[in-house]
C-alpha cells in the first residue's frame, strides 16, 4: 500500500464515521420522537377507560329493580348489564360468558333491527321496536323494545339500554283476529250484495257493493239514516217497516227499495233487513242486505213495451190474422182480417168470439163454403202447419192462408190463422206464364234457328227450326259441343265467335255448313252473348237464317254479271275492229273520188262533177257516223277517269275548237264550277249539245249560253241558245240513237244519245225546253258524288 | 436529494474508475458536505449536479451516460437493499406501471420528505408500455439504466425509446416495448 493509498484510504474511513455518526443522530432523533408518541397514545387510552367505568357504576343499580326484563350493551349489542328479569327471559348470564344480543334476532328482522338501530342513534331513543327473537333451544318468541343511548362526559353515545316485554301471546291473538277479520271482510267486500250494518237505522258500517251501488265512499254514508238516502216503494199505513224493527216488534222483512245515488239518479234494491239482538231481546243491530234489481225492472218494463210493439205490428201487418186460443176463441186479430172478410167490428172487439161462429158467416164470401169449412176441419184435426192454402173468393179475390199450431212444449196453446191477399200476384204470375208460352211459342215456331250455348260451347237449347236447319233432333244436339256437332267449313270460326261472344260482343256473320244429309248451307248467325243474373257472360245465343237459296241467287247473279261484262267486251272490240274495217274502205272511195275529180275534171260535165262531191260528201258522212257508233259504244264502257275538271276551260276549248258560225256568240254568264268528273266524257258531252246549238240558229245575232246551278246533289247545267227550236214531238226521241230532227245531213243522230249515255252514268237526267223558232235549252244534271 | 442515490453513486465510481477518483471529485466539486452520505440523510441536489459534472471531466465521458450506467447500477443496489418490493410483481412491466401507485407510496411511508418523480402512464398492454417522466431533476437518463435494469432482471429484454417533450429533459416520454 503505498502512501496516496493510505492517505486516501484515511479519508474516505473518515468520510464513513462521520456519515454513521449522521446516521446514527437521525436514528436517536426517530426514537426519541417514537417513544413520545407511544406514551401520548397509552395515556389517552387511560382516560377513555376511566370514563367508561365510571358511566357503568352510574348506570348500575337504577335500574337493577326493574321487573321487566332489562339490558345495558354497547354499540355492537355486546351486553353489559343486565337484570335478573332479563337473565330468566333471556336464558343466560352476562357474568359468566361474553353475550352478543344480535345473535337472538330473527333473521328476518335483521334489516329492520339495523334501521332501528341508525334512527336511535339519531334522536337518542327508540320506542315500540317490534321484533322475534330466537332464543335457545330455537324458541321464538316476540318483544317489544323501549330503549334509550347511554352518554359518555363528552355527550358521546357509548352505550344503550333497553326494557323488554314479552309480546309473544298478543302478538299471536292479534293475528288470528286479523286472519279471521280479513277472511270475513273477503266475503263482505266479495259479495255482489249490498251489505249495512245499522244501529237504530243509522248506518254504521257498509261493504264497498253498496258504497259503489250508490256511488259515495265510506265517509259520506257514516251515521247517516236509511231514511234519508232511501223510501220504500210501498208504505202500509204510513208505518215503516224499519222503525218498527228499531221498535223491537220485527225481526225480519223483505221490502222494495227506492235508493237515492250521489248522482241523483236512483235505483231499486230488494232490501232484507234483519235484526241482531243481544241477551235481553233488545235490538243492537240491523243489519240489510240490498239487491239491486233495477235492470231486472228495466228488463221487464222493456219486455212490456216489446209486446206492445208486437201487437201494433201484428195489428198493421198486411197480413189478415187470427190468433185462436185452445178453447177456439179469438185471442188477438187485426184491422187486415176485419178488412179481408168484410167485418165491420174492430179487432179489439172480436177478442174472445167464437171463431166457429165467424166461420159460417165468413164462409159466405167464398166460391165454395162447404169446401171451406171442411178444410178447416180437416186442418184443425190434424194440427200440423198447412202453408199457402189458396182460397177463391165470390168478388174474385184469392186468399192464401197458413196455419200454425202453437204448442208450448208440446202443450197444445192455440194456433194462428194467417190470409194474404195474393190476387194480384196470381194474377200476375197468370200473365207471365201467358207471356212465356207465347214467347216459347214463337221461338218454337219461328223460321230462326235459335242455339243457345254455354261457355264451353255445349248446347242448351234448339229449337224445332234449328233442327230442321241442322237435320239434327234436339234430343241428340243438346249438350253436345256446337262447333262439333255442326259441321262447318271453316272450322275455326265458331271458337274465334264464342271469344267475341266473352267480350260482350254481338255480331252477325255468315258461313258455311255441311247438313246431316252432306248438303251445304249458308247460314247468317247473329250470336250475341248470354248473361247471368250477376251480368257475368254465362255463354252465347245464336240465331240463324238458313239464306242458301239468297246466297245462290247472289252467285247466279254475280255469274250473269260476268257474263255480261264479257259480252259487252265482245261487243266494244266488235264495234272497234267494224268501225275500223269500215272507215279504211270509205277512205279507199274518198281517194278514188278525189283522184277521179281531179283526173278527169276536164271529162266530167257538171252533173259529174257534182255526183262526185255528193259522193265525198256522203263518205264524210258515213265516216262521221262511224265515228259516232266507235263514241257510243265507248261511252258506255271505259272506266270513268275522275279528276277536277274546271268547266270554264272546258267550255274555252270547245269555243276554240269545234266551228261556230260567225254571227254565233259562245258566252258564260256567270263562271262555272269546277267539278269532279272524267274530263273527256264531260267535254264530250258539252260539245254534242253545243255543236248541235251553234248550227242550228238562223237569227242575225246567234246566242248560246252555258248556265250552272247548284241543285244539292247534283249540279244542274243548261245550255240555252235562241235557235230554231225543236218541236216538241221530238223531245223525247232525240235522245234515242240515230234520230235527228229533219234532213240535216251534217247530223248523225248519234250525238245527243251519247250525252244520255254519260249523264246516264253521273246518275243525271237530260231533257230539253223549247219552242219552235224562239230557241232550246238543254238542261242536263250531274251527281255530285256518284259512284 | 436522498441520501442512498449519493452514497450508490460514489460506490459505483469507486468500483468503476478506483478511489482516487471518487476523492478527486469530491475535493474538486466543494461540497457542503464534504463528501460525508449516510443514506437516510437528505442532501441539496446541486451537490450531486457538482459530482456528475466533476466525475465527468474527470474521466471525460458525457455526463448523459454517466447518468445512465449509474441509473443501471442503481438498480442493483435498491433491489438489494428492498428485495421485497420488487419480489411483489412478476413482470418488468407490471412494475413500471406500479412505480407511482405503489412503490413511491412505500417510499414515502419510509421518507415522507422525499422528492420524487412522476410517470403518468399513457398506454398498457401485456407486452408495452407508454408513460412520461417528468422532474425538476430532468434525471431522465437514470430512469432509462433503471427501466432496462427492471427488464433484465426478469429475464427480458425491452426497446426502450424516448422523446423529450421539454428540451431541458424535465418532461421525458417513454415507449417501452417488451422483445424477449
Amino acid at each position: 500500500m503505498d502512501n496516496k493509498e493510505v492517505v486516501l484510504l484515511k479519508k474516505a474511513l473518515e468520510r464513513q464515521k462521520k456519515a454513521r455518526k449522521q446516521a446514527e443522530r437521525i436514528l436517536e432523533d426517530k426514537s426519541k420522537e417514537l417513544y413520545d408518541v407511544t406514551h401520548h397514545l397509552r395515556e389517552s387510552n387511560q382516560k377513555l377507560e376511566n370514563l367508561l367505568s365510571e358511566k357503568t357504576s352510574e348506570l348500575d343499580g337504577i335500574f337493577i329493580n326493574i321487573i321487566d326484563p332489562y339490558v345495558v350493551m354497547d354499540l355492537q349489542f355486546n351486553v353489559i348489564n343486565m337484570n335478573r328479569s332479563a337473565k330468566e327471559f333471556l336464558g343466560f348470564d352476562h357474568l359468566e360468558k361474553v353475550v352478543n344480543l344480535s345473535q337472538f334476532i330473527h333473521p328476518d328482522f335483521l334489516a329492520y333491527t339495523q334501521e332501528s338501530m341508525s334512527s336511535m342513534m339519531e334522536v337518542g331513543s327508540l320506542k315500540n321496536y317490534r321484533a322475534k327473537i330466537i332464543l335457545d333451544g330455537g324458541v321464538e318468541k316476540w318483544i317489544q323494545i323501549n330503549a334509550s343511548l347511554v352518554y359518555d362526559k363528552n355527550q358521546r353515545p357509548i352505550a344503550a339500554q333497553g326494557i323488554i316485554r314479552d309480546i309473544s301471546q298478543e302478538t299471536e291473538v292479534k293475528r288470528l283476529v286479523a286472519e279471521q277479520k280479513a277472511q270475513l271482510d273477503i266475503i263482505v267486500e266479495n259479495s255482489p250484495l249490498g251489505i249495512v250494518l245499522s244501529v237504530d237505522g243509522e248506518i254504521l258500517k257498509t261493504n264497498n257493493t253498496f258504497l259503489e251501488m250508490l256511488g259515495y265512499n265510506e265517509k259520506e254514508l257514516k251515521n247517516v239514516s236509511f231514511k234519508s238516502i232511501s223510501q220504500p216503494e210501498k208504505v202500509k199505513g204510513g208505518i215503516y217497516s224499519i222503525d218498527e224493527m228499531c221498535a223491537g216488534k220485527l225481526d225480519k222483512f223483505t221490502e222494495v227499495w227506492r235508493f237515492n245515488k250521489k248522482d241523483g239518479t236512483t235505483i231499486m234494491g230488494k232490501t232484507m233487513m234483519s235484526a241482531i239482538h243481544d241477551d235481553h231481546r233488545k235490538t243492537d243491530y240491523q243489519v240489510a242486505i240490498i239487491e239491486d234489481i233495477s235492470h231486472q225492472l228495466e228488463a221487464d218494463r222493456k219486455l212490456k213495451a216489446s209486446e206492445n210493439r208486437l201487437s201494433a205490428l201484428i195489428s198493421n201487418l198486411q197480413t189478415g190474422v187470427l190468433l185462436e186460443d185452445e178453447n177456439g176463441k179469438v185471442a188477438l186479430t187485426n184491422q187486415m182480417f176485419c178488412n179481408i172478410f168484410n167485418i165491420k167490428n174492430t179487432p179489439k172487439n172480436l177478442i174472445g168470439v167464437d171463431c166457429e161462429e165467424s166461420e159460417k158467416e165468413n164462409k159466405k164470401l167464398f166460391k165454395n163454403p162447404d169446401n171451406f169449412v171442411t178444410r178447416i176441419e180437416e186442418i184443425l184435426a190434424k194440427k200440423e202447419p198447412v202453408l199457402a192454402d189458396e182460397l177463391e173468393m165470390l168478388d174474385g179475390r184469392v186468399l192464401a192462408r197458413d196455419f200454425i199450431p202453437i204448442d208450448n212444449d208440446g202443450d197444445y196453446k192455440g194456433h194462428l190463422w194467417a190470409y194474404h191477399d195474393i190476387t194480384i200476384s196470381k194474377n200476375y204470375r197468370k200473365n207471365l206464364e201467358a207471356q212465356r208460352e207465347k214467347y216459347g211459342s214463337i221461338i218454337a215456331n219461328m223460321n230462326l234457328g235459335l242455339v243457345e250455348v254455354d261457355n264451353d260451347d255445349i248446347i242448351q237449347m234448339v229449337n224445332q227450326s234449328f233442327c230442321n236447319m241442322s237435320g239434327y233432333e234436339s234430343k241428340y244436339l243438346i249438350g253436345k259441343v256446337a262447333s262439333k256437332v255442326v259441321r262447318f267449313k271453316d272450322g275455326g270460326i265458331i271458337e274465334k265467335k264464342n271469344k267475341n261472344r266473352l267480350g260482350g260482343i254481338s255480331e252477325s256473320y255468315e258461313v258455311e255448313v255441311v247438313d246431316k244429309n252432306d248438303n251445304v248451307k249458308h247460314w247468317l248467325i247473329s250470336g250475341a252473348p248470354r248473361y247471368d243474373d250477376t251480368g257475368s257472360v254465362i255463354g252465347s245465343i245464336g240465331i240463324h237464317l238458313d239464306i242458301t237459296d239468297q246466297k245462290e241467287l247472289e252467285l247466279q247473279k254475280e255469274r250473269l254479271l260476268k257474263d255480261l261484262e264479257n259480252s259487252n267486251q265482245g261487243l266494244q272490240e266488235y264495234a272497234h275492229i267494224v268501225s275500223h274495217d269500215l272507215k279504211s274502205p270509205l277512205r279507199s272511195i274518198s281517194a278514188l273520188a278525189t283522184w277521179l275529180s281531179d283526173d278527169y275534171k276536164d271529162v266530167l260535165d257538171e252533173s259529174g262533177r257534182q255526183n262526185l262531191d255528193l259522193m265525198q260528201e256522203k263518205v264524210a258522212s258515213m265516216d262521221k257516223l262511224i265515228h259516232g257508233i266507235l263514241e257510243y259504244s265507248t261511252a258506255n264502257s271505259s272506266a270513268l277517269d275522275d279528276s277536277k275538271v274546271n268547266l270554264n276551260e272546258v267550255i274555252t276549248d270547245i269555243g276554240e275548237t269545234i266551228y261556230i258560225p260567225e254571227h254565233v256568240k259562245l258566252v258564260i254568264p256567270k263562271p262555272l264550277p269546277t267539278i269532279m268528273a272524267d274530263r273527256i266524257k264531260v267535254h264530250q258531252v258539252f260539245q254534242n249539245i253545243i255543236g248541235n246549238a251553234v248550227v242550228h240558229i238562223e237569227r242575225e245575232e246567234g246566242l248560246v249560253e252555258v248556265l250552272c246551278k247548284d241543285d244539292g246533289e247534283f249540279w244542274q247545267f243548261t245550255i240555252s241558245d235562241n235557235g230554231v227550236g225543236i218541236p216538241e214531238e221530238y223531245h223525247k226521241k232525240i235522245f234515242d240513237i240515230f234520230q235527228s230532227i229533219g234532213n240535216n245531213e251534217r247530223s248523225t243522230g248519234i250525238g245527243l244519245s251519247i250525252v244520255k249515255k254519260i249523264v246516264d252514268r253521273y246518275q243525271g237526267n237530260v231533257w230539253v225546253d223549247s219552242a219552235v223558232g224562239e230557241g232550246t235549252q238543254f238542261h242536263f244534271t250531274i251527281k255530285k258524288h256518284h259512284n | 436529494m436522498k441520501g442512498i442515490v449519493f452514497t450508490e453513486f460514489l460506490e459505483m465510481v469507486e468500483s468503476e474508475f478506483g478511489l482516487e477518483t471518487v476523492d478527486n471529485i469530491i475535493e474538486k466539486s466543494n461540497l457542503p458536505s464534504e463528501g460525508i452520505y449516510t443514506s437516510v440523510a437528505t442532501y441539496e441536489f446541486n451537490e450531486m449536479v457538482a459530482l456528475i459534472t466533476q466525475l465527468s471531466k474527470e474521466v471525460d465521458l458525457p455526463a448523459g451516460d454517466l447518468i445512465y450506467a449509474f441509473g443501471l447500477y442503481l438498480f442493483s443496489s435498491l433491489k438489494n437493499a428492498h428485495p421485497e418490493v420488487i419480489q411483489n410483481y412478476k413482470s418488468p412491466i407490471g412494475l413500471l406501471y406500479s412505480i407511482e401507485d405503489h412503490i413511491h407510496v412505500h417510499v414515502k411511508k419510509l421518507y415522507p420528505e422525499a422528492e420524487l418523480p412522476t410517470f403518468k402512464i399513457l398506454e398498457k398492454t401485456d407486452t408495452s408500455i407508454s408513460m412520461i417522466y417528468s422532474s425538476s431533476r430532468g434525471l431522465y437518463r437514470l430512469a432509462h439504466g433503471l427501466i432496462e435494469k427492471a427488464f433484465e432482471h426478469f429475464n427480458g429484454k425491452a426497446d426502450i425509446s424516448y422523446e423529450l417533450l421539454k428540451e431541458d429533459g424535465t418532461e421525458v416520454k417513454f415507449d417501452v416495448v417488451q422483445n424477449g
